[in-house]
């Protein structure tokens, strides 16, 4: 249609590469013309095809579900695949998601991370299901809560929260809200036989539950706005209200 | 060079290659999980719509059983599946659903009472049962007769992924993140497991099993427009390709989906349409009642995609930088609809476009979706021609799609497939006679050979670009292997795809890093991707006729007396260009549900000489088993219980069929 | 395997050696001390401004406190006490939050450059408090040892001399600034720390407490200004009779040369006040 004249924009890019011993953490600025509808997904491949081959970045699903994409824009975690360059400025920095390990440029391994956080907090429904015949109608749930216990496992693990966090950023052990999250989830959920002593062992003490100092940081830039705030608040109240019974 | 040996390697940790893994590692069997990236990021995460499974919950499913499950999926694959492999499906699939929601799925769930839904674009009010109170809910699918697809609110494939994924860690499975697998490790007759080349560091390992198991997904980025994750490269599908002895099946049978977003091609859901969304082309003008004046909008997603293109090309598309496109306008169904009930359309819209979809239409256009084709294997996942390779998932072609996939059918094929191959797997690694036997030297060999070409790639004299070479395959896969296709039009892609090949073998690369590399990542998966390519276009070419998604347009029927076959595409040679394509006659004279009409789109198909015979033959068993119940009558036409592992064997309860304690 | 169906299935969790209950009970104590003083905060701001109301309302006040509406006496050893147990619950409170701060240059830097790249209102208010509560800690303790060490010197007077003879009003100016922001800041996030306000929209409801949040801040440090300015003006202005005790209104007729006695504290002397005073 009607020919717009597009923006310049300059991206600067922090570049490292702790694989390689000679490379050294530096900002390196790209200039681009933007497009419509231009996501950074678009505007990174199109660095990387025509100006930088080597530029390291993780995209899977390009639509904002898988959480492969999350990396600090202006400093803060977002999901880059969904970010429209016309919502920055002409000039703004990308740079990977700090707390977790780098791989390369804008490339980090949360998954490692987000392994170990499941297997430190099981995050798995404890049931006996040797007990359950699958030729059988299944348990009935309340609809309320199966929509419920959705509200809550909607998050993709893309660990905006824990680079959002401040906690987690001076404690490595921290579990973050990610974490925390889903002991709430799986707390709430009836199928999971833990009791309230078994998920204090998980998270009752101050790498868990109370090392979370409210600093929100979680829950504001959650790309999926889960209710972090309020499952964090309630899996202290639950684990307090443990220790004092 | 380093060897890692195990029982079971499981190639691919979407969901059917974790369920794999899950099964094997039960029965005992070490196992490892190679993945290009972490689990919860496959692909699979993307289902939105649901799974069918007939359980018969909610009232609009009531009657619904594996009978009806069947015959559906059989219809929707025009007659390409293969019965037995459906027949194990939907028995399997409740039992699928149901260990699902016992392992965490939170499933939405019936309420009961009054409740109003749209069905074609007008309210209705149905009353749930008080006994369903609680139990899994159904929701409309395209091509199904009943309720049957069982869903998790708008995430799905998410949820089914996730407690998948967290099984996989409770049961202590290793899952080795960024890596890829780049060649089976194989004598010809049996596979010894893969080459594989860990992203970060460059390394290439040497994974030896028992028993290797593909699980790779789909190819959708053989295509430019296509709704499927950048990592669907297909290139799981050319390791089997690249034995010379395992063969791909069908691979011409590519479904494309009415409405991604353009340009972005992210999905919208059918929802969107199903609640009532309109088609406006560039003029406003609502055109598919002028082509399909009884389902509009809701025939089905080959035929609608086939309208849309068909309106553009006769230049009623709306144009933009990026191309002709038609419009969605749902902002006839309210804001609180929107925001509610489509909250995924609302935000892709608003994320991806930046568009308002309460006020403002929302740009579409039909993109490649569904790869039916896949790794030929048996029933029991094996491939029938190189020993100890399984295969589940989209990657394979067990054959339950046939020529087209029915909307809610591939997740259920994911976890079904991995319940039964999984069992099929364990019992394979049972067998002593399967135990590990393999040379070292075979071993160096090829972990030797894979080294070689990438050296070549970073160090050799190759000068074409992969960027270039992939970009331009994916443009003619779009343009002359899409959803309309002719003899001309293919027979040029195949050409030009030849000849692309053929440079991909003079490939350079730029940045000579030997860990984390991208560029030389694209390079050697480009060399892979335009082999699955050249076994789609050169299927679609030689198959002169139009079956479920292959359309066409120069052989506009069906013929079941020429094409009632399935292709296989072998690669023999390595320096060949096309592959070998071989048929596979399927036998109607053992169907149970012999080749007719699908109940929509044209009426009007060449039989097979065998169809009438079965057809009477199916009908007097039926006549003369009037009043025996559906599993006797089932058991005469096509015996099939046999083939499932003893473990997932037996009926499925519900409401209205009760189990005796 | 080197799992087992118990451990999947969480049989085996009951056996396992069960963790100390100390974090939950510290956790909650911290928010429960903090809860205290800020409460605390309010109905000392409430005493301390009736100076507003004029020097007899502050000389209720104080009296108030050393019993002698209740004994006849005043017991200002009561003050000293409370006083005591108010150190106590800082120094107490302040052991419990004190492990939150950053332990080494290492946090400190990693979370300044944090909320600098962050720009984000929580994160800083976060860290505003941790600052606080640091200058808090040595003000605070200064200001109720001084409290604790002179007691029954507590009045119009007395407390005008200590501000501006003794200069400790820039004691109390910073004090009064940290300890405001301290405890708005440290009300705001217990509300969202426990979610008491929460509501059916926890979001909206935390726009909410922010608004209140910084209009209480706003509102007491309005009135502590003032009510130091006041300090501030009967110290100036009383200066000439530096040391003397406030005698209230009413009593001033009881004075020697009247007759009276000003409210004598137990177990002492009677002292006398000369009457009047600037003003
Ligand atoms: C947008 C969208 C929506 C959909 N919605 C539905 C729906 O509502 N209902 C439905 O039934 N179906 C739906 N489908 C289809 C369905 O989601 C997929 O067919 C299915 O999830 C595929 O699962 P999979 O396990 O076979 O593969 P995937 O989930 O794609 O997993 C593939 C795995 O293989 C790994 N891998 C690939 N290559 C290699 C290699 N060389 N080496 C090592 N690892 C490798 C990847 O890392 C990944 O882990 C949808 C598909 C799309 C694209
Ligand atoms: C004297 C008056 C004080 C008041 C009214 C007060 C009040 C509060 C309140 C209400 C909280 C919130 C508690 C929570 O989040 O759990 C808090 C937290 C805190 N206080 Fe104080 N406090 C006082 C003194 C101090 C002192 C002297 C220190 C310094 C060492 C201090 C340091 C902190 C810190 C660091 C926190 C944050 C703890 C966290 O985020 O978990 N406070 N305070
Ligand atoms: C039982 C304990 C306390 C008593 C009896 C007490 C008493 C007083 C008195 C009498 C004054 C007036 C000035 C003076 O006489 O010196 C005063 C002022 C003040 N006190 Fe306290 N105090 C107590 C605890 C605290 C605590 C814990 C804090 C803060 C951490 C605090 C902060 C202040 C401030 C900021 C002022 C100056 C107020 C102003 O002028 O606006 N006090 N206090
Ligand atoms: S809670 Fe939100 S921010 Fe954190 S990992 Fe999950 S989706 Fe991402
Ligand atoms: S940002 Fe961190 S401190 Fe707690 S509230 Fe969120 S986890
Ligand atoms: S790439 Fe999947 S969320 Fe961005």
């Amino acid at each position: 249609m009607n020919e717009v004249k597009h923006r310049k924009l300059k991206i600067s890019v922090l570049r490292y590469n702790p694989q390689d011993p000679e490379s050294v953490p530096h900002m390196q600025t790209y200039e681009l013309e933007e497009a419509d509808g231009m996501t950074l997904f678009i505007a990174l491949n199109e660095i990387r095809e025509k100006l930088d081959p080597s530029l390291q970045f993780d995209y899977v699903c390009r639509a904002g579900i898988c959480g492969s994409c999350a990396m600090l824009v202006n400093g803060r975690p977002a999901l880059t695949c969904r970010q429209l360059t016309k919502d920055l400025g002409d000039e703004f920095t990308l740079a990977p998601l700090p707390v977790f390990e780098l791989i390369g440029d804008l490339s980090v391994n949360t998954g490692k991370w987000m392994r170990g956080m499941s297997e430190r907090l099981e995050t798995w429904v404890h049931a006996k299901e040797q007990e359950i015949d699958l030729r059988r109608i299944e348990e009935p749930m309340d609809p309320e809560l199966a929509e419920k216990l959705y509200e809550v496992d909607r998050c993709i693990e893309c660990g905006c929260c824990v680079a959002g966090c401040g906690t987690a950023r001076m404690r490595e052990d921290f579990v973050g809200a990610v974490g925390l999250n889903k002991i709430a989830r799986f707390k709430i959920d009836p199928r999971d036989t833990r009791s309230d002593d078994d998920f204090y062992e998980l998270v009752g003490d101050d790498d868990g539950v109370f090392g979370c100092m409210s600093l929100l940081g979680c829950h504001d830039v959650c790309p999926k706005q889960l209710p972090l705030q309020t499952q964090i608040a309630y899996v202290r109240r639950k684990m307090v209200a443990m220790a004092f019974s | 060079m380093r060897v890692i040996y195990t029982d079971v390697l499981v190639i691919g940790a979407g969901l059917a290659g974790q369920r794999v893994a899950i099964a094997a590692k039960r029965r005992g069997h070490d196992t490892i999980i190679l993945s290009l990236v972490p689990p919860k990021r496959s692909h699979s995460a993307a289902a939105m719509g649901g799974m069918q499974a007939s359980l018969a919950n909610v009232i609009k499913g009531q009657g619904d059983n594996e009978d009806i499950h069947f015959g559906d999926t059989v219809r929707g694959s025009d007659w390409g599946a293969d019965q037995d492999v459906v027949r194990m499906f939907v028995n399997t699939s409740p039992k699928a659903v149901r260990e699902l929601a016992a392992w965490g799925v939170p499933w939405s769930r019936v309420r009961k009472g009054d409740r109003q839904v749209i069905i074609n674009g007008e309210k209705v009010t149905i009353t749930e049962r008080d006994e369903a109170h609680g139990l899994l809910a159904q929701r409309d699918f395209g091509g199904t007769k009943k309720w049957r697809t069982c869903y998790v609110s708008d995430g799905t494939g998410h949820s089914m992924l996730f407690v998948v994924s967290d099984h996989v860690i409770a049961e202590g499975i290793p899952v080795h993140e960024r890596t890829e697998a780049l060649a089976l490790i194989h004598d010809g007759s049996r596979c010894h497991g893969a080459v594989v080349r860990n992203l970060i560091t460059g390394e290439l390992v040497a994974y030896i099993a028992k028993a290797t198991t593909i699980a790779t997904g789909g190819a959708g980025r053989v295509y430019r427009v296509t709704t499927n994750a950048v990592i669907c490269e297909g290139t799981g599908m050319a390791l089997a390709l690249e034995t010379g002895a395992a063969a791909l099946g069908n691979m011409e049978a590519v479904q494309f989906h009415p409405t991604p977003i353009f340009p972005a091609a992210i999905l919208l859901t059918e929802g969107a349409r199903g609640d009532g969304g309109l088609l406006r082309d560039v003029d406003g003008h609502r055109f598919m009642p002028d082509y399909e004046p009884e389902k509009k909008e809701l025939a089905s997603r080959d035929v609608v995609s086939r309208r849309i293109e068909e309106h553009i090309r006769k230049g009623k598309g709306a144009r933009s930088r990026f191309g002709e496109h038609v419009w969605l306008d749902i902002t006839l169904l309210g804001e609180h609809h929107i925001k509610h009930n489509l909250r995924e359309v609302y935000e892709i819209a608003k994320y991806f476009n930046g568009v308002d979809p309460v006020k403002e239409w929302i740009p579409i256009r039909p993109g490649q979706h569904y790869t039916m084709g896949g790794i030929r294997t048996k029933p029991t996942g094996e491939s029938p021609t190189l020993k100890g390779l399984f295969a589940a998932g989209e990657a394979a072609c067990w054959d339950m799609h046939g020529f087209n996939r029915l909307g809610g059918n591939s997740v259920a094929e994911t976890v079904v497939a991995g319940m039964i191959v999984g069992e099929f797997v364990a019992d394979f690694c049972d067998r002593t006679e399967n135990d590990l036997d393999v040379s070292t030297g075979l071993i160096r060999e090829f972990v030797a050979r894979e080294q070689a070409k990438i050296d070549d790639l970073l160090h050799g004299k190759g000068t074409e670009d992969a960027t270039r070479l992939r970009s331009r395959m994916q443009d003619l896969m779009t343009d002359k292997v899409g959803i309309f296709r002719t003899g001309a039009e293919l027979e040029s892609a195949v050409a030009e795809l030849e000849e692309l090949l053929k440079k991909s073998r003079n490939l350079g690369v730029r940045s000579k890093s030997t860990g984390s590399n991208p560029e030389l990542v694209t390079a050697y998966r480009t060399q892979k991707m335009l082999k699955v390519a050249l076994a789609i276009a050169y299927g679609a070419l030689t198959r002169t006729e139009s079956r479920g998604a292959h359309f066409r347009v120069d052989h506009p029927r069906r013929d079941d007396a020429q094409w009632l076959k399935r292709t296989l595409a072998t690669w023999k040679d390595e320096t060949a260009s096309l592959p070998t394509l071989e048929y596979e006659q399927l036998d109607v004279k053992k169907m149970e549900l012999p080749p007719g009409w699908r109940g929509y789109g044209a009426k009007d198909y060449i039989d097979h000489p065998d169809t009438s015979k079965r057809q009477a033959e199916v009908d007097e068993i039926r006549t003369k088993m009037e009043g025996a119940d559906r599993f006797a009558v089932q058991d005469a036409l096509m015996p099939y219980e046999h083939l499932l592992p003893e473990r997932l064997r037996g009926r499925n309860e519900r409401i209205d069929e009760r189990l005796p304690l | 395997m080197n799992r087992t169906l118990e451990v999947i299935a969480g049989s085996d969790l009951v056996e396992r050696p069960r963790r100390s209950r100390w974090p939950a009970r510290l956790d909650y104590l911290q928010s429960a001390s903090g809860l205290v003083l800020a409460l605390f905060m309010w109905a000392h701001m409430g005493f301390v401004s009736s100076i507003l109301f004029g020097k007899n309302a502050l000389w209720v006040v104080a009296r108030t406190f050393e019993g002698y509406y209740f004994f006849g006496h005043r017991y200002p050893v009561i003050v000293s006490i409370a006083a005591a147990v108010v150190l106590a619950l800082v120094i107490g409170h302040a052991a419990l939050a004190v492990r939150k701060f950053p332990i080494n240059y290492r946090q400190f830097r990693t979370f300044r450059g944090h909320m600098a790249m962050m720009r984000h209102g929580d994160t800083s208010l976060w860290f505003a408090q941790v600052v606080t509560g640091f200058a808090l800690f040595f003000l605070a303790s200064v200001h109720l040892y001084i409290i604790m060490s002179n007691p029954g010197k507590i009045g119009p007077y007395e407390s005008s001399f200590r501000v501006w003879d003794q200069h400790l009003w820039p004691l109390y100016l910073l004090l009064l600034l940290a300890v405001e922001f301290h405890g708005g800041i440290g009300l705001y996030r217990l509300s969202v720390k426990w979610n008491w306000f929460g509501g059916s929209n926890p979001d909206e409801a935390r726009h909410g407490l922010k608004v209140l949040k910084w209009a209480i801040t706003v509102f007491f440090l309005a009135i502590g200004l003032a009510t130091l300015a006041t300090f501030i003006k009967i110290g100036i202005t009383a200066h000439p009779i530096y040391g003397e005790r406030y005698v209230p209104t009413w009593q001033q007729d009881a004075l020697p040369g009247h007759g009276g006695q000003a409210a004598p504290v137990a177990g002492q002397p009677a002292t006398t006040s000369q009457a009047g005073g600037a003003q």
